[in-house]
């Protein structure tokens, strides 16, 4: 079976801004959960938009779900959490997440309240999401992809703001979907949850410096640690880094 | 630290601020200015002649071996008028001319005019208004008056057999009685400055509001992050721009519902038109307001540089627009800016079709300028609801 993300050398520059991406290529397996790991302005964010459809890469070509993006068409299958939780404050959260399920192609009522079920704001289904806390609007911004039932899943630092309990269920439940088949790509800071990830890639500068299981990374660093892990490969890689 | 320092501190930042967002500072000064110039030029602009066209059917009579013609005589009287531009037509093109609103009244002097006057001691003076803006029908009475009273003494001068001491258009001191009789082609003698207005004002309000409410709601779209969820959707920014589109118009149309109700039976607007011609063109309106909100609201990045918009967009359009002043009779070179505004054409397809009771057919001109607008607009938004947040 064909890789649920493929992209190939990726540049992506922002007017007056500096390089997003820079010849990054990334190859996500169908059913797998890829964690991307990066410190801040590595282009973790960019590089889901454009597999997202939304930034046209200067060159390079990426294919999701064996569609070239940008395809409109594919996006029904894709559902998309963004960085900072896009919702409408004005509507209640049931019809947030109606609203985006039904976009996606969604009417199954019953597939909207699971949503809301699982990220556990069924009692808040009513509540204006101006009257939510931050973190519970993180998880309705996670319920919001869920109902129209994705192949592959695009989380955006999903557990920011979330308490680690209902973090914990998260990933657990990250897992039973991609034990469906579901792919996920997930970008994170936190180490622990690397750990849960079938594969890690390592972000910086627009490049992806290392890539592997966990426990590879590791190993290839000589350290049992991945956070040491990463400042190794950062390490490794910065001198040509400093050529730009 | 005392209260005075912490609000010098909030001061310097809300400065700062304000500094920061140097559009809105520029606008805050030039815009007034340009606004006051513009109603500067419309109320102390003098209006455009008013066209009186006069038919002559009589013949006139016969005093003292000359042919004495009373008809001929007035339009000397109306030539005399620096007011107006006075035309000898036939009932024909009177007619034409009234209909199509390129004569604001007519005269009609029937046969046996002149006779009639020198016997009875009676100048009944038979007018015709086209009628559909009642600020130009007062004028024109009031100016129309003066043209019986000097009538009136020609008449009196030709018809006595003592010529009297020639003292025209002040009093009426002939001894003839003059009356004028008015017909109108659109509206009546009670029709007012309201009647006019009311069309006009239901257009802007639609556009107002719609307008407005579009603009900040796409705004917010874009900052909150939403309309980049909507964007790695299926739906398409045609799609997009028809959703918002539907939404208003539900409140568009309800809006001006309420405001035509409100004015016809409350208001007592004289109401000649048909619901379902109103409401297409408002429909236009809705239609042309939404997107226009939606492409401008690229170019502000906060509700307050949507604010900005008001002046110029909506403000300017309500004065230049056709509301209050008649475009005809702005200076010249003002013109062709009202001719670029959509509301001038709005207003002046609603006042038609609801005072005149024209049907769409009879402004498929208008109609076909606010379709070319509505089209350019929703090209404009299409490309703003395509475009990823940069
Ligand atoms: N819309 C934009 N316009 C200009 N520059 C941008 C834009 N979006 C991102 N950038 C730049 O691209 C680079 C990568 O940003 P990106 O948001 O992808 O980082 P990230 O890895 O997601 O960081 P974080 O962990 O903080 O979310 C940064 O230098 C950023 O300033
Ligand atoms: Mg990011």
């Amino acid at each position: 079976m064909t890789a649920a993300i493929e992209a190939h050398d990726i540049h992506k520059k922002f007017p007056n801004g500096p390089y997003a991406l820079r010849g990054l290529s990334l190859s996500v397996r169908r059913g797998e959960i890829y964690g991307l790991l990066g410190p801040n302005g590595a282009g973790k964010s960019t590089l889901i938009r454009v597999i997202a459809g939304l930034h046209s890469p200067d060159s390079g070509q990426v294919q999701v779900l064996d569609h070239t993006m940008p395809d409109k068409n594919v996006l029904a299958r894709v559902g998309y959490m963004t960085q900072a939780s896009a919702l409408y404050t004005d509507l209640t959260v049931w019809q947030n997440v109606a609203f985006f399920a039904g976009l996606m192609g969604c009417r199954d009522k019953s597939a909207i309240e699971a949503a809301i079920e699982f990220v556990g704001l069924l009692d808040r289904k009513n509540s204006l999401i101006g009257t939510l806390s931050g973190g519970m609007r993180q998880r309705v911004s996670l319920a919001s992809v869920l109902p129209h039932q994705p192949d592959l899943i695009l989380l955006d630092e999903p557990t920011v703001g979330v308490d680690p309990q209902l973090r914990f269920q998260f990933w657990d439940h990250f897992r039973q979907m991609a034990a469906r088949g579901i792919t996920l790509l997930v970008s994170s800071h936190v180490m622990d949850e690397a750990e849960r990830c079938d594969r890690l890639g390592f972000m910086r500068m627009g490049q992806l410096i290392a890539e592997g299981t966990a426990a590879e990374l590791r190993d290839r660093a000589g350290t049992n640690d991945l956070e040491r892990a990463f400042l190794h490969f950062a390490e490794e890689k910065g001198v040509d880094n400093h050529e730009h | 630290m005392n209260t005075n320092r912490r609000s010098f501190i909030l001061a310097r930042r809300v400065i700062q601020q304000r500094l920061a967002d140097r559009r809105t500072l520029a606008l805050m000064v030039v815009v007034p200015v340009v606004l006051l110039s513009f109603m500067g030029l419309l109320i102390r602009n003098e209006p455009g002649k008013l066209v009186v066209g006069i038919v002559n059917e009589d013949q006139g009579i016969s005093i003292a071996g000359a042919t004495f013609n009373l008809g001929d005589r007035m339009l000397a009287v109306l030539d005399g008028f620096e007011e107006f531009d006075s035309q000898s037509m036939t009932a024909a093109e009177a007619r034409r001319k009234l209909d199509a609103g390129d004569a604001d009244a007519v005269i009609t002097v029937g046969d046996g005019f002149t006779q009639q006057v020198i016997e009875t001691n009676r100048l009944a003076l038979v007018v015709e208004f086209e009628g559909s803006n009642p600020m130009i029908s007062d004028r024109l009475t009031k100016l129309l008056e003066r043209v019986a009273l000097q009538a009136a003494n020609v008449a009196a001068v030709a018809g006595s057999p003592m010529p009297t001491a020639n003292t025209p258009n002040t009093a009426n001191t002939t001894g003839v009685e003059t009356t004028i009789e008015s017909r109108y082609v659109h509206g009546g003698a009670d029709y007012d400055t309201l009647d006019y207005m009311a069309p006009a004002m239901i257009g802007f309000f639609v556009f107002f509001f719609v307008f407005l409410l579009t603009c900040i709601s796409f705004l917010r779209e874009r900052v909150a992050g939403t309309l980049e969820r909507l964007q790695a959707t299926p739906i398409r920014p045609r799609e997009i721009i028809v959703g918002y589109m539907l939404g208003f118009l539900l409140f568009g149309l309800l809006q001006g519902a309420v405001m035509l109700l409100f004015t016809v039976f409350v208001l007592d607007i004289h109401y000649a038109g048909n619901l379902i011609n109103i409401f297409l063109v408002e429909m236009l309106l809705v239609a042309l307001s939404v997107n226009l909100g939606i492409f401008l609201s690229t170019f502000a990045q906060n509700e307050f540089q949507v604010l900005q918009f008001m002046p110029l967009i909506v403000v300017s359009q309500g004065l230049l627009g056709g509301m209050i002043w008649q475009v005809e009779d702005m200076p010249g070179w003002l013109q062709p800016v009202s001719r670029v505004m959509p509301l001038t054409y709005a207003n002046e397809a609603l006042r038609d079709v609801m005072i005149k009771g024209e049907s769409l057919l009879d402004v498929w001109g208008l109609v076909l300028i606010l379709i070319g607008y509505a089209v350019l607009f929703v090209l404009l938004a299409a490309r703003t609801a395509g475009r990823a947040k940069i």
